[in-house]
């Protein structure tokens, strides 16, 4: 029996719901070796500003129970870099690309759309990064003020008309106001979670296990928060999510997709099991035979909430 | 071109504390065995549950046909959930990682110097290509490597224990000095693996009387492929990725 995963985002046709969450699949082919990129659905840069950034001192990772944390501060070496070096790589490779974007000012966030609107080759969606929480200007601190939220999404569509995803964190206050408010600035879909704030403290110095005192929490230990929000969202809104926090096996990717998720980012555990992408696409398809679903979109929003009436199917 | 990498599940063969402070384990790899050179890492992952989560990294040891050996002390609770594995057990492991040392060194003559998590990967050199010293700094005596560890290396081995329990007393690069001092260091090409500060000390010396060198240079990582950018080293031509650039730094190319 043949599984239809083929999922479509307004004009956008992924063969699979499967990617990769931004900065955990390397710039370019750091994971070429180990898995065959071009079998995920599409790809989420690593992402990308205007300028280079050499991001947080080290240590800037450590783990903590099912999860790591990590203070990279969005290094890379700037869209000049990118446009010049990554592209033809991503061009090549022909899989549908998410460029993830993230400026320290309103006008960066344009100047990155303009430059990702003339690549509607490789281009087939753009990820606004409004919810790092490493970064002094452009992350989740400068964005606590909600009026530079819009400003920055207002600034990106009116230089583009790619397919637009707002990543947003509970970092930023209210998901679903916030949600509600970018979807009133016309991006067409939501991105979920970034990563949460955390800490941990090495009993020897007493100071943080990293250089900073906090650090972005992601891995399995957020996937029962991202799932509420994608569920929450995507119930409140209808729009297209990208759903990521703790993607790590079929299980996770088919509890998201229950709760109305459109693509599955998996992130922290590319780090752990390099082919983690590819054993929960093939994952996804042994259920959907096994239930006898044709198509992901029989799957999709499938949700039944709890007290709803009627008997709960037990299959 | 592009070597070939492995992700492979390995059944342990053997795991034992050999001393106060390290373990080996040997575990089966044909393809592993037959990629490896000295520097050059693995990525473990110790459970396939979520405990521990991340890999761990490990330098080789030692490599024989089909049979691969990491030397490790546990040091937290990854190491020391591995600690209890026992033989016939798997372990999923990835690599070869990272670049190597250099291992055809002209005519100049080899002097390592290792210390605590550094001396595997010394030793597995000092097995393998003409050496002319191995310097090992400890604490004390009781984490010496057992002498049988030590028998294929052709190199003169030297001792430094900081309570002078064994050895010369004192830190590891009095001896580098000593014998650079004595001897003529531009005949001498110096590869270093340990604690930062060791390091560190060890380049400020090579400096000092103007010897080259190797240090591998690792920080806190996560993939070990490049891509997470968790272990950036700061070096002359930018931030580096240990665990793909390096972990093998030249001495000039790091900004301490």
């Amino acid at each position: 029996m043949k599984v239809d995963l083929t999922t479509r985002i307004k004009n956008v046709a992924f063969k699979n719901p499967v990617t990769v969450a931004s900065g955990t699949f390397g710039t370019t082919d750091e994971y070429a070796g180990y898995v065959d990129p071009r079998k995920l659905g599409a790809i989420i840069t690593k992402t990308i500003t205007v300028q280079p950034r050499s991001g947080n001192p080290m240590p800037r990772i450590c783990e903590t129970s099912a999860g790591m944390l990590n203070a990279i501060g969005l290094q890379n070496k700037g869209l000049e870099d990118f446009v010049e070096n990554k592209i033809p790589y991503f061009k090549k490779l022909g899989v549908p690309l998410i460029v993830s974007i993230a400026g320290e000012s309103t006008e960066e966030f344009g100047m990155l759309a303009k430059t990702f609107d003339g690549m509607k080759d490789v281009v087939r969606a753009l990820e606004v990064n409004l919810s790092c929480p490493n970064v002094e200007t452009g992350g989740v601190n400068f964005m606590k003020k909600q009026e530079r939220i819009l400003d920055a999404v207002k600034a990106v569509r009116d230089q583009t008309c790619l397919l637009l995803f707002a990543k947003i964190s509970p970092e930023l206050g209210d998901v679903l106001e916030i949600a509600g408010k970018v979807i009133g600035q016309g991006v067409e879909g939501i991105s979920l979670i970034n990563t949460l704030r955390g800490m941990a403290v090495d009993l020897r110095s007493r100071s943080s296990r990293l250089a900073k005192d906090f650090g972005g929490l992601s891995g399995p230990a957020i996937k029962p928060v991202a799932l509420r929000y994608v569920y929450q969202v995507k119930k409140e809104f209808r729009v297209p999510v990208i759903a990521s926090g703790g993607i790590g096996s079929a299980q996770d990717a088919l509890e998201f997709l229950i709760v109305g998720a459109d693509l599955l980012a998996v992130g922290t555990a590319n780090f752990v099991e390099p082919q983690a992408t590819l054993h929960i696409l093939k994952g996804i398809e042994e259920f959907c035979r096994k239930e006898k679903i044709c198509s992901l979109n029989e799957l999709r929003g499938s949700y039944r909430p709890a007290g709803e009436k009627g008997e709960r199917c037990e299959r | 071109m592009d070597i070939k990498k492995y992700d492979e599940e390995v059944p342990i063969l053997e795991n034992e504390k050999v001393n106060g402070k390290y373990f080996r384990l040997a575990f089966r790899s044909k393809n592993l065995s037959g990629n490896i050179k000295p520097g050059q890492f693995l990525q473990a992952r110790i459970n396939q549950g979520q405990d521990p989560y991340l890999r761990r990294p490990f330098s080789y040891f030692r490599v024989s046909p089909g049979r691969v050996e990491i030397l490790y002390e546990v040091l937290g609770h990854g190491t020391s959930i591995l600690s209890g594995k026992k033989k016939g057990e798997v372990l999923k492991v990835m690599g070869p990682l990272g670049n190597a040392f250099t291992e055809d060194l002209g005519k100049k003559k080899r002097i390592l110097v290792a210390g605590g998590v550094g001396v595997p990967p010394l030793v597995f050199l000092a097995e393998r290509y003409p050496t002319a010293y191995l310097l090992i700094g400890t604490k004390s005596k009781a984490e010496l490597l057992p002498k049988a560890e030590l028998k294929k290396v052709r190199a003169k081995v030297l001792h430094t224990t900081e309570d002078g329990s064994y050895g010369t007393k004192g830190r590891v690069t009095l001896l580098l000095e000593k014998i650079l001092k004595d001897q003529h260091p531009g005949d001498f090409f110096i590869q270093t693996c340990g604690p930062k500060q060791m390091m560190k000390a060890v380049i400020t010396i090579a400096a000092k009387y103007g010897v080259e060198g190797e240090a591998s240079w690792d920080e806190s990582m996560a993939c070990g492929v490049g891509a997470c950018l968790g272990c950036m080293v700061k070096t002359r031509g930018g931030l580096k990725r240990a665990c793909a650039d390096g972990p093998v730094f030249k001495f000039e190319d790091l900004e301490l």
